[in-house]
């Protein structure tokens, strides 16, 4: 996927607000990259643009060469909210997807059940949302972005409304599936505000400033892993980070 | 706290389920990451600065996880045990199996399950809540019994119908 001098303004009493500007990086398969930037940098707004349900003001987003589309259905998107329809079980929820792309319902079915368990939810399949812990809620939110078997899966925020130690748990859980090539995506992109989050879960992250978000830098995060925040390598990075984005 | 654990870190006689009711696993999960980053054993003002939760809510989360044998805490110091060690290299399906061993023996939980055993039919919540509360007082039925749910849900020991309102036993999956 490339992304090629894209710029973002919106209007408002015939003045401009632009919130991105010049943003241009590759993602490649393998990559696990992260877009940090502080509040306002316009980094949510860059990732809608991303998967196509926003249009550039200037520059475009190319997918395997194509530009991209809103309805690509090897794009994936994770949202901070979870975003699950509370009138249906969680197996319905992962079907949803699948259901689009009128995938028949005992495929549906079985692809469904693969990732509901991939991500540790076998026993939940005909529970509801509301009788899920949040950290739950996202891993449906999860399933149900990976059933589609996207090539590209994008995540918006989405350890921000859990709690620490439910987010701990989950960044590392997300990561040990990243390591089965068995199961898609084949790249991801994630958008946070927790520097500590980006150097602990991307191979390379990319520093926005503040509005208009502008890239500052593009960061190669070689740790090995698993990483340990304690180290003081892992913290040399993050205040790296600070230090581009204060 | 519950319970004093064993030296590999099996809780030793397990009371009730009470410990669980407000606690998820991922918030226990991450609290065993937590404490093995940095160093497998602190004490809980370091843990609550460095999971950035007060104690209020901290304390639930611990409690939970030295009943089931994942950590001991003395004298203010919370220390992992083999078990949480073992939990933490273990794949998702493996900790469910680690965490079903030690849920099925509970005896409250050991209790609904013979009662489904037994009936040989699905059983209603209502029925369940009665039972718990001859056991625990009706003030805690109904949470206690929602943590089942959620618990018999997780290690794949329980299947629960919200709608129907009934509860059967399940075979977990391999």
């Amino acid at each position: 996927m490339q992304v090629k001098d894209v710029a973002k303004s919106f209007f408002e009493n015939g003045k401009e607000f632009k919130v991105l500007d010049l943003v241009r990086f590759d993602l490649s398969e393998r990559d696990f990259v992260c877009v940090v930037g502080p509040s306002g940098s316009g980094k949510s707004t860059l990732l809608r643009i991303i998967v196509g349900l926003e249009k550039p003001t200037a520059g475009e987003v190319l997918f395997e060469g194509e530009p991209i589309r809103a309805d690509n259905p090897q794009v994936a998107m994770v949202f901070q909210s979870f975003a699950l329809f509370p009138w249906l079980s969680v197996e319905q929820n992962v079907e949803l997807g699948l259901e689009a792309k009128g995938t028949p319902l005992e495929e549906r079915r079985k692809i469904a059940r693969k990732f509901i368990d991939a991500v540790g939810l076998t026993g939940f399949e005909d529970a509801f949302p509301r009788e899920l812990s949040g950290g739950m809620k996202q891993r449906v939110g999860i399933a149900r972005a990976l059933a589609i078997e996207p090539l590209l899966l994008c995540m918006d925020e989405p350890f921000s409304s859990l709690d620490p130690l439910t987010a701990q748990n989950l960044r590392d859980e997300i990561l040990q599936l990243w390591t089965n090539p068995d199961l898609p995506p084949k790249a991801v992109l994630m958008v946070t505000h927790a520097i500590e989050e980006a150097v602990y879960m991307a191979d390379r992250v990319i520093v926005l400033s503040s509005r208009p978000g502008r890239m500052i830098a593009e960061l190669e995060i070689d740790l090995p892993r698993p990483r340990n925040r304690k180290e003081p390598e892992f913290y040399g990075w993050v205040d790296e980070i600070y230090s581009l984005i204060v | 706290m519950s319970n004093s654990g064993n030296d590999d870190g099996r809780p030793g006689m397990l009371t009730d389920f009470h410990p669980f009711a407000k606690v998820s696993v991922g918030q226990i999960l991450g609290l065993v990451e937590a404490i093995d980053e940095v160093g497998g054993v602190a004490d809980v003002a370091t843990i609550s600065q460095e999971v950035e939760m007060d104690v209020d809510r901290l304390g639930p989360i611990l409690d939970a996880a030295e009943f089931l044998g994942l950590m001991t805490v003395h004298e203010g110091d919370v220390r992992m045990t083999d078990l949480s060690r073992k939990l933490l290299s273990a794949n998702v399906r493996e900790r469910k199996a680690i965490l079903r061993e030690i849920i099925d023996d509970i005896p409250d939980f050991r209790m609904i399950t013979d009662m489904a055993r037994k009936a040989g039919r699905p059983l209603t919540r209502k029925e369940i809540i009665e039972a718990l509360s001859a056991h625990v007082g009706s003030h805690r039925a109904a949470d206690l019994f929602k943590a089942m749910v959620y618990w018999g849900r997780y290690v794949e020991l329980l299947r629960y119908d919200s709608q129907s309102e009934e509860l059967t036993l399940r075979t977990p999956s391999k």
